[in-house]
């Protein structure tokens, strides 16, 4: 019996049998999740989101099995792992907002979808370096839309509402801008790397080369002064110094950015009070900790409550933060599945984080090395951001948690993200 | 090759990552887990509240399981908190206020009455299997027969009644007056809060009062114990005593006692005598008389107490030492610690500590916690505290409590008439009295009340013959 079990062969087979039944795990999170809000509300029960489940679970099912059969050589593991983020956002949506339960099923299956179509349309990913100026500048009217045109939602400026939908075109532009960088880093990485003009202590590259940089940076500032998008701005600041170093290795850009981002930050500190109050509520939060404090503090209170076991699914009190459902998801889960359940969570997505990178070291292109990287980066960028906000270790800043926050845009391009480093996986192109 | 550096770079990017996600992972921890109580247990943490509001409250019974409060679920399905008996027994259960806090025993049982000291509190989501719906019932020692003779007996005047059970501490009756009603405290908290009379205060156990001539008891024990008297002496009282050149001490109402033993002199609460008496014990001898009959001890449970203000024996000049055995000065003191000078000897010189709080019921009446009686303090020998209760006792016989005499029934006591700053003379009595059930000791307060042989005693004779006859009716 034990030489069985010690045999490689055995080991395995067991790894590609519990490889094919990993998708089983967020199934029956989101299933037994349900089952136990259910039961809460008896005598009442509500079965109006059970198709909505249903046709979750199938299709989560079904895409399993597509992958499987036909993308064999992909990174099987991708798929699985966003499932359990996203079961995990179902059921705390359900528990947290019912009424917006069935829209965030419906969302998850567009996500899914998405993931397909990206698939589908996987093999052109290499004639994106055609396009890289139309799509770079895509991303630019992206955000400028939000700039002349953007709604307030929740205190951020930057959506915009098409008919029945509120929609997000910074979780857009990011995809765009990563794949314009890779595009146009790959290309110009010779010149961008071999600096000519010294200016202080660094060495640059032609001014034309570094513009499209210094337009990003541009933009984030603006994205934060005009939207009071923090999240947003970091991210994208984040995104575009990570792929230059990546692309180039050069860390004269690194510290050229820090320059920008401390003097934008500083010069936008003494201009707008709305800087300043961002920036005095993450440092002395317990000042006013019932005024303009009370979300992070809120927030603070349900990690602490949580403590190491968390008070149980659906025992907690995270309705105390306002918009909890939003961009404090994950204080709740912190308080209801304690700090296990916080880092469980958190390794699961350095997982994702590793396995994106894992997929770009794998990539014999330049250009898709750098994209699946970018697109890692970001989603740990994005990640990172967010927790640190809702803990105050950064200021609060107002972006989503990939998967789990309530929300059809980033829930989209959160997929079409995870599409993207599925396609790149593949081994069709990675030979490419 | 290009390659290669790049996947250098990336590996790089991947390393700084990493770390930040390694510091959010130490950061996360340190609130979760370190930081964890004080986040928890943060006043501003609304938690502890919200979960209140889920719990049905437990009760608060007297001896006999009768309701002093409980919870009613409401249409919306809140719960409303419902004081049956209003206020006879506000100033025992205290209240439950949403904005002013739990104050009483609603205040002091709140972890018990909302069933959150279990200890699985800190076991994760382990409790929710062992969660309850509803708190725990706490049992007081009230009897709440007791407790409406004594309010009923008060009548419409501002004063306090305490009843101890004196051989095991419980507090049988608290009554303070003015009262209020709990069941409508938050509509008029700010009226009650700044009415003049107090009724929020409990004056029987944090009411501080000059005690007057029923002091003069404690002052006989101390004399008789530290042997600066017999009870064979005979004392001259020719109306006044002169102290030095500027003080002399008269007899209220210029009354002239003549020739009398310590008996005669605690029958007509004579001050020449006692304000010998104290002279004798001097300033030293006194301090360690008030901390034999716990003056500085505390109670440490249920039962809220000021710090009762004690003189600075050192500093006394003669003057004021004789007043101190008067019972007046600047000594003050609460009727619940007259009462336990009263049990003490009645319970031959043994005081056993006060208690409200009998048991902690499970809502299915298992016994979660209940109380032990303890011996609080030996405040004197026993002889010496029989002595005193057989005086007490000639002081109802044929002293000036005459008017506290119940026929059939041993009733012992000591009346007193405390001058203070508020107008007329607070009324006192104090005593004892071994009924059919059990011995009790009892003190009375009404405010301004004057001569406490007229207007105290009476009350102690109502509440006893009172109870006498329902304890008859029941059997």
């Amino acid at each position: 019996m034990v030489w069985i079990i010690s045999q490689p062969l055995f080991l395995k087979i067991m790894m590609i049998s519990m490889r094919q039944k990993l998708i089983l795990i967020p199934n029956l999170i989101l299933l037994f999740g349900t089952i136990i809000l259910e039961l809460k509300k008896y005598p009442v029960f509500d079965f109006t989101s059970l198709p909505w489940i249903g046709a979750v679970i199938f299709l989560s099912f079904v895409i399993d099995n597509l992958l499987r059969k036909y993308r064999s050589s992909a990174d099987l593991y991708l798929f699985p792992l966003v499932m359990f983020f996203l079961s995990i956002g179902l059921i705390m949506i359900d528990r947290l907002k019912p009424s917006l339960f069935i829209p965030q099923l419906r969302w998850a299956l567009c996500g899914m979808a998405t993931f397909m179509a990206v698939l589908y349309l996987a093999k052109q990913i290499a004639l994106l370096k055609n396009y890289q100026y139309i799509i770079g500048l895509c991303s630019l009217l992206c955000l400028c839309s939000t700039l002349f045109f953007g709604t307030d939602i929740g205190g951020n400026r930057n959506w915009i509402l098409l008919g029945p939908f509120s929609v997000q075109p910074s979780e857009f532009a990011k995809i765009m801008i990563i794949i314009f960088l890779a595009a146009y880093l790959t290309d110009h990485k010779n010149v961008l790397a071999l600096p000519s003009n010294k200016f202080l202590l660094l060495r640059l590259p032609p001014l034309r080369f570094i513009a499209p940089l210094v337009v990003i940076w541009g933009m984030a500032v603006l994205m934060f002064v005009i939207q009071h998008d923090l999240g947003s701005a970091l991210l994208f600041f984040g995104i575009a110094i990570l792929m230059t170093y990546m692309a180039t290795g050069n860390k004269s850009y690194v510290f050229l950015a820090l320059i920008f981002f401390g003097l934008s930050s500083t010069i936008s500190y003494f201009l707008f009070s709305h800087v300043r109050v961002r920036i005095a509520i993450w440092l002395h939060p317990w000042t006013d900790p019932t005024g303009q404090a009370y979300q992070i503090v809120q927030s603070l209170f349900a990690f602490g409550s949580g403590g190491i076991l968390g008070s149980g699914f659906s025992s907690g009190y995270p309705f105390l933060i306002p918009e909890v459902h939003t961009d404090f998801i994950f204080s709740a889960i912190a308080e209801e599945f304690g700090l296990v359940g916080s880092i469980f969570l958190i390794l699961g997505y350095l997982t994702l984080f590793y396995r994106g990178i894992n997929i770009a070291l794998h990539c014999k292109n330049e250009m898709n090395m750098l994209l699946a990287s970018g697109l890692a980066a970001s989603l740990a960028l994005q990640v990172f951001i967010i927790l640190a906000g809702v803990t105050k270790l950064l200021p609060l800043t107002g972006i989503t948690l990939p998967f789990i926050s309530y929300g059809g845009s980033s829930m989209v391009s959160s997929f079409i993200i995870i599409g993207l480093l599925f396609a790149l996986s593949t081994k069709e192109n990675n030979n490419a | 090759m290009h390659d290669r550096k790049m996947k250098k770079y990336i590996y790089n990017v991947t390393v700084l990552l990493f770390s930040l996600f390694l510091i959010l992972i130490g950061y996360i921890t340190y609130l979760q887990s370190f930081e964890s109580p004080n986040l928890a247990n943060n006043p501003l943490n609304r938690r502890a509240m919200e979960m209140e509001k889920h719990i049905q409250r437990g009760m608060i019974l007297d001896c006999n399981g009768e309701k002093i409060a409980y919870s009613k679920k409401n249409e919306q399905g809140t719960f409303s908190r419902i004081y049956p008996l209003r206020d006879i027994t506000a100033s025992i259960s205290g209240y439950v206020g949403e904005k002013i806090g739990n104050v009483g025993i609603e205040g002091y049982a709140n972890t018990d009455l909302v069933g959150m000291n279990s200890p699985l509190a800190r076991f994760g989501p382990l409790k929710q299997l062992f969660n309850k719906d509803r708190g725990n019932n706490v049992k007081l020692t009230i009897d709440t027969n007791i407790q409406k003779v004594a309010y009923d007996a008060l009548g419409n005047q501002k004063g306090a009644i305490v009843i101890l059970n004196a051989k095991t501490g419980a507090v049988l009756a608290m009554v303070s007056k003015p009262s209020f009603d709990p069941n409508t405290i938050d509509q008029h908290w700010d009226q009650l809060r700044s009415d003049s009379s107090s009724p929020l205060l409990n004056r029987a156990s944090q009411g501080l009062y000059p005690p007057g001539s029923i002091l003069k008891t404690m002052i006989a024990d101390a004399a008789l114990k530290e042997n600066v008297t017999t009870t064979k002496e005979i004392f001259y009282c020719p109306g006044f005593l002169k102290i030095d050149d500027t003080y002399t001490l008269y007899e209220s109402d210029n009354e002239v006692h003549g020739k009398i033993n310590l008996q005669e002199a605690l029958n007509e609460s004579c001050n020449v005598t006692f304000a010998t008496l104290a002279l004798r014990l001097g300033e030293a001898k006194l301090a360690d008389t008030f901390d034999r009959f716990g003056f500085r001890k505390t109670f440490d449970n249920e039962i809220d107490e000021p710090q009762i203000p004690l003189p600075e024996f050192k500093k006394l000049s003669d003057g004021e030492i004789a007043q101190v055995g008067i019972g007046q000065s600047t000594v003050l003191v609460t009727p619940l610690r007259m009462a336990l000078l009263a049990s003490a000897f009645i319970n031959h010189g043994t005081i056993m500590k006060p208690y409200l709080i009998d048991e902690i019921l499970s809502p299915d009446g298992f016994v979660l916690k209940k109380t032990v009686t303890e011996k609080w303090l030996e405040a004197t020998t026993a002889q010496s505290a029989d002595t005193i209760e057989s005086f007490m006792k000639s002081v109802v016989k044929q002293g000036t409590a005459t008017r506290a005499a119940v026929s059939g029934i041993d009733v012992a006591g000591k009346t007193g008439t405390a001058e203070n700053s508020s107008g007329d003379s607070h009324a006192w009595f104090i005593g004892s009295a071994t009924l059919p059930s059990q011995d009790i000791a009892f003190a009375i307060i009404v405010e301004n009340g004057d001569f406490g042989g007229l207007a105290a005693a009476p009350i102690a004779k109502r509440i006893i013959t009172n109870i006498v006859h329902t304890e008859e009716v029941t059997q």
